[in-house]
């Protein structure tokens, strides 16, 4: 009864736009690494129809942190999963390399919980500060 | 679902104050190192200036103009988008003057040059990036603000009003029901 209301109507549409601009630039496609560094432009299209672009010096740091097998596995853009009002955030990972870049670049081990690793906001920053156009924010509607 | 998106714009919020910090911290490390990069640069040109001679150098300068590439797009950060640039890298290392007339002054001179030019498009990028940051967390803040102070405290007070007024009927209700057993019973 309550969604009737048009006051519920107005902050369900708040909240619809409000997910619709922070989660307008998540990548339509994630590329691999090795398909990024063979491109002039290194970039991926994004939900929004703009264009991200990455960093060649980014990609070639972190092709320097895995073998080529991984560099095919390796998905791009890394999705960051911020989780609402816990002050914590979750790397998505599809796959054991993601887990093995992070742990090089925080240099520590991490463990990944349900193909997640939770990483705390001093984590975040030295991971933002090294992979600044390689990772990308996700903020889920849940 | 005022409160969820309270959450969800105090995140926001959060990560684009985190951001500004880092961006911020950064741009002051690449001002730093732009302005010793510039020392360095004045220096080796003023040693080659003085081997060569000023007309000397301005002619073999004229020589060395040419084309700055730079690819341009945009990278998002919760919802700001940010221009993000990169010089294009040059093939090969030729400079446009001649090598046997000059010295190895002017090389380094040139290629200390081309590093200031880097850190130059560095700086632009994060300077631009401080700007819009800037921006959106102020306006994201006036949004929370209104949610916080304004929305969430007008809903809340209007459901208590709502609990009140039914509380207040069915007393109300109560009451009459007794009335009119008691206007039976004295039939």
């Amino acid at each position: 009864m309550l969604s009737e209301l048009p006051y519920d109507r107005l902050l369900q549409e708040c909240l619809k736009g409000e997910l619709r601009v922070v989660n307008a630039h998540l990548p339509s496609k994630q590329k691999p690494l090795s398909d990024l560094l063979a491109e002039e432009y290194p970039h991926v299209m994004c939900r929004d129809g703009s264009m991200h672009l990455f960093k060649r010096r980014e990609l070639k740091y972190l092709a320097s942190l895995i073998d080529d097998e991984e560099q095919k596995a390796l998905l791009l853009p890394i999705l960051l999963e911020v989780n609402a009002g816990r002050g914590e955030v979750a790397v998505i990972c599809q796959g054991e390399v993601e887990e093995k870049v992070i742990a090089k670049v925080l240099d520590m081990p991490v463990t990944p919980r349900q193909k997640k690793i939770v990483l705390y906001r001093p984590q975040l920053a030295l991971v933002r500060k090294q992979l600044r156009t390689t990772t990308q924010y996700l903020f889920p509607p849940k | 679902m005022a409160s969820r998106i309270q959450k969800i714009v105090k995140d926001r919020v959060s990560i684009l104050i985190l951001e500004f910090l880092q961006i911020a911290r950064q741009t002051v490390d690449i001002k730093r190192q732009l302005l010793a990069e510039f020392a360095g640069t004045y220096k080796a040109l003023s040693i080659a200036a003085g081997y060569h001679g000023y007309i000397a150098l301005e002619k073999e300068l004229i020589a060395c103009e040419k084309d700055l590439g730079i690819a341009a797009g945009l990278r998002n950060v919760g919802g700001v988008r940010i221009p993000a640039f990169e010089l294009k890298e040059a093939k090969g290392v030729v400079r446009g003057y001649s090598l046997v007339d000059t010295s190895s002054w002017l090389d380094q001179t040139a290629q200390l040059s081309e590093k200031c030019l880097e850190t130059i498009i560095e700086l632009a990028e994060l300077q631009r990036g401080l700007e819009l940051l800037g921006r959106e967390i102020s306006r994201t803040k006036r949004i929370l603000n209104a949610l916080e102070y304004l929305i969430i405290p007008g809903l809340q007070a209007t459901i208590k009003y709502l609990y009140m007024k039914f509380e207040e009927r069915d007393r109300e209700e109560k009451a009459r029901l007794k009335r009119v057993k008691v206007l039976l019973e004295r039939r």
